[in-house]
């Protein structure tokens, strides 16, 4: 075990104060704390929470509906990240459209769904444009690309999000926010510093054993003091700044406007459209699609799971019906969401 | 299960054996059909080992090989994990209309060249043309014989508490190679198939340790899965420790990218061997000095606890289930 390791360890598990919440925003660390086993080392008095961000598990069950009818019933060739192909949507996932013959490519990036439609020009072509700060980037590009070939046969649906809004509206959920490292290599730190400054504290975190480690031990150390705080504890990646490339990238292609979280409901100003200069590449548009209202298991618990109100395994559906392979909530279907990592490391 | 066949039943995971158990193993079940690699027959005069794999690999060239060598190493391989030394193999081709007769050239060349290094001789096939759509390109499938020796008897069934477990070199070659071979994933790593025919190399850990529990062949879902297998075949805990599982730099910084767990990537080279604490040392020299293993560790042992479960010790010394992955990783890896 290294020495940044083994100091941090000593600070989490000799951490005897009062109760502590911390909510881990971004789903690759829930992924990394339940692979590497750090909620074993934990005192019973500090409580980690899984919150919203993984793309995924926030999607709301509507897009998914979305997504199956433009396969179906509009026959378009679907391109889109792995996990989503197996979310449930209120009557089918993409899995079991694509299982009744709909055309859903699993790709790597939205680049991929540019060179499909270049290549395929009979195929109408829609990338599902799900993810935060992160992947939106990657998306604008692929738009902006398309534009400049003059495809006219690829769109993206989008569910872009972005996260100030949803820390407003988690803030009192948790004393400390473990903010996401990839987020803020693009945002810079700006949104944490003013939450900072409106009481809300928040370390932001790499994603290796060591970064992971050391920023808890950070988190502890900053809340027996007292203050509200922030400390950036991945610089070598997150600058003050972020990355104004990619900041001005969004800004020119995507406009916000209000969206619905799965679990949290409509955040206002927390999602990201296509602005009008490029609505020839909004699918909503393009193939005027409906208003959908998706309808969920009423007795998935995700939502609540999500602001940490309630551990995965208090959900009656959890590893019983809802399953990794089989799974009801969205929470369940990728290995980034809570319920999947509940079941697959802590059973 | 499903109405209809998913890609996911044919990953090599969960949903592959509810597939095999639903349909398969209900209609064909019988005492020599079993888990392991290849079905072990009681013959006049001796015991002898047969197996049958189909390969339909996309793309069907990728650095390290082709799906022509890959044909013949799937058959040695398994073969050889039931200790026995592969005599024969047949071969059934169907190819799409259209394909290239150059590229077919060079596939066959590929699997006499690998059928020679594993000592082993192809004695009847069969051609089908497909009409253009209806395959992919090739596909392959192999039938192989091989003879075990008396005294030697492997299965997943037999590994026993105490046993170390080694793998033969490091992981996740063949199936970080595929995915970087598809198009425009933009990650430039160098890191070429695993894809070996390591009969001589089982016969040597057999010359020098009589007494293996285990052999297994990491092919479709990787070590991981294997471990698995051999976890709930066996009744028996396997305690793995993350640091000492051999990973070339190239698959470690794919994987970490594409957010993939080098222990579920297929290796078309690589087994899986549970032996007494005793002879594990033994088993590694041997290893260390043949090629397509220079690479062999012990990775863990095998323990009385938590039976059926694969357990890692992490980087920061928390004792963690191994994730268990569901659903499609990379369809069409072999």
């Amino acid at each position: 075990m290294n020495e940044v390791i083994e100091q941090a360890r000593e600070i989490i598990t000799g951490y005897k104060g009062r109760e502590i919440r911390i909510m881990e925003v971004c789903g690759t660390h829930t992924h990394e704390i339940f692979r590497l086993g750090i909620r074993q080392l934990l005192p019973e008095s500090i409580k980690l929470i899984s919150g919203p961000g993984c793309p995924v598990c926030v999607t709301p069950v509507g897009y998914i509906d979305e997504a199956v009818m433009l396969s179906l019933e509009r026959g378009c060739t679907i391109c889109t990240f792995g996990d989503l192909i197996r979310v449930p949507g209120s009557e089918k996932s993409l899995a079991q459209a694509r299982s009744e013959g709909a055309d859903i490519n699993m790709i790597y990036s939205p680049d991929d769904a540019v060179e499909m439609a270049k290549n395929f020009p009979d195929k109408q072509v829609v990338f599902l444009a799900v993810g935060f700060e992160t992947t939106t980037p990657s998306a604008c590009l692929a738009v902006k690309k398309a534009k400049k070939l003059g495809l006219e046969n690829f769109s993206i649906l989008t569910a872009n999000k972005t996260m100030p809004n949803a820390y407003e509206r988690l803030k009192h959920s948790a004393d400390a926010f473990l903010y996401p490292g990839h987020v803020n290599a693009i945002t810079g730190n700006a949104v944490c510093r003013k939450l900072c400054d409106e009481g809300v504290s928040g370390v932001v975190s790499g994603f290796t054993a060591a970064e992971l480690m050391s920023a808890l031990a950070v988190t502890i150390r900053m809340l027996e003091k007292g203050e509200p705080f922030f400390v950036n504890c991945y610089p070598r990646v997150v600058t003050e700044e972020g990355n104004i490339a990619a900041q001005k990238l969004m800004k020119e292609v995507m406009e916000e406007c209000d969206t619905e979280w799965r679990g949290l409901g409509l955040i206002e100003r927390s999602g990201q459209r296509l602005r009008k200069e490029y609505s020839d590449f909004d699918a909503r548009i393009k193939y005027s699609l409906p208003e959908i209202k998706g309808h969920s298991n009423a007795a998935c618990r995700c939502g609540e799971v999500l602001q940490g109100k309630c551990r995965p395994d208090e959900c009656k559906l959890f590893g019983k019906v809802c399953t990794p392979l089989h799974p009801v909530g969205a929470c369940m279907v990728s290995d980034e969401g809570a319920c999947s990592a509940y079941y697959q490391y802590d059973r | 299960m499903n109405n209809t066949v998913t890609l996911a039943m044919g990953s090599g995971g969960v949903q592959t054996s509810e597939l095999i158990d639903n349909i398969f193993k209900k209609n064909f079940s019988n005492p020599l059909l079993t888990s392991d690699d290849a079905a072990v027959i009681d013959f006049e005069g001796g015991r002898i080992a047969m197996t049958t794999d189909g390969f339909i690999v996309s793309p069907y060239e990728f650095a390290g090989g082709n799906i022509g060598k890959l044909s013949i190493c799937g058959a040695v391989n398994d073969l050889a994990c039931m200790g026995a030394e592969p005599l024969y193999l047949t071969c059934s081709f169907v190819i799409e209309e259209g394909f290239p007769l150059e590229k077919l050239e060079i596939i066959a060349g590929s699997m006499a060249e690998t059928a020679k290094k594993a000592g082993v001789v192809i004695v009847a096939g069969d051609t089908k043309v497909a009409g253009k759509g209806q395959v992919d390109g090739v596909f392959i499938t192999t039938t192989g014989v091989g003879r075990i020796a008396d005294g030697i008897s492997t299965s997943g069934a037999f590994a026993r508490p105490g046993d170390k477990i080694i793998v033969t070199g490091d992981i996740g070659r063949h199936g970080c190679t595929i995915l970087l071979s598809r198009e425009s994933f933009g990650i430039d790593a160098d890191v070429t198939s695993d894809c070996a025919p390591l009969w001589k190399n089982v016969k040597a850990c057999l010359d020098a340790a009589k007494d293996i529990h285990v052999i297994r062949d990491a092919t479709r879902g990787g070590v991981g899965t294997v471990l698995y297998e051999i976890a709930s075949q066996s009744n028996v805990g396997i305690m793995l420790d993350s640091s000492k599982i051999p990973v070339a730099d190239g698959v470690k910084g794919t994987c970490s990218l594409l957010g993939l767990e080098p222990l579920y990537l297929a290796c078309e080279g690589r087994l899986v061997i549970s032996a007494p604490a005793d002879e594990a040392d033994k088993i590694v020299e041997v290893l260390r000095a043949m090629p397509d293993s220079e690479n062999a560790a012990v990775i863990g042992e095998v323990t009385d606890s938590d039976p059926g479960k694969v357990i890692m010790l992490t980087a920061i010394g928390a004792k963690t289930l191994l994730a268990r992955p569901g659903g499609e990783l990379l369809p069409r890896i072999c």
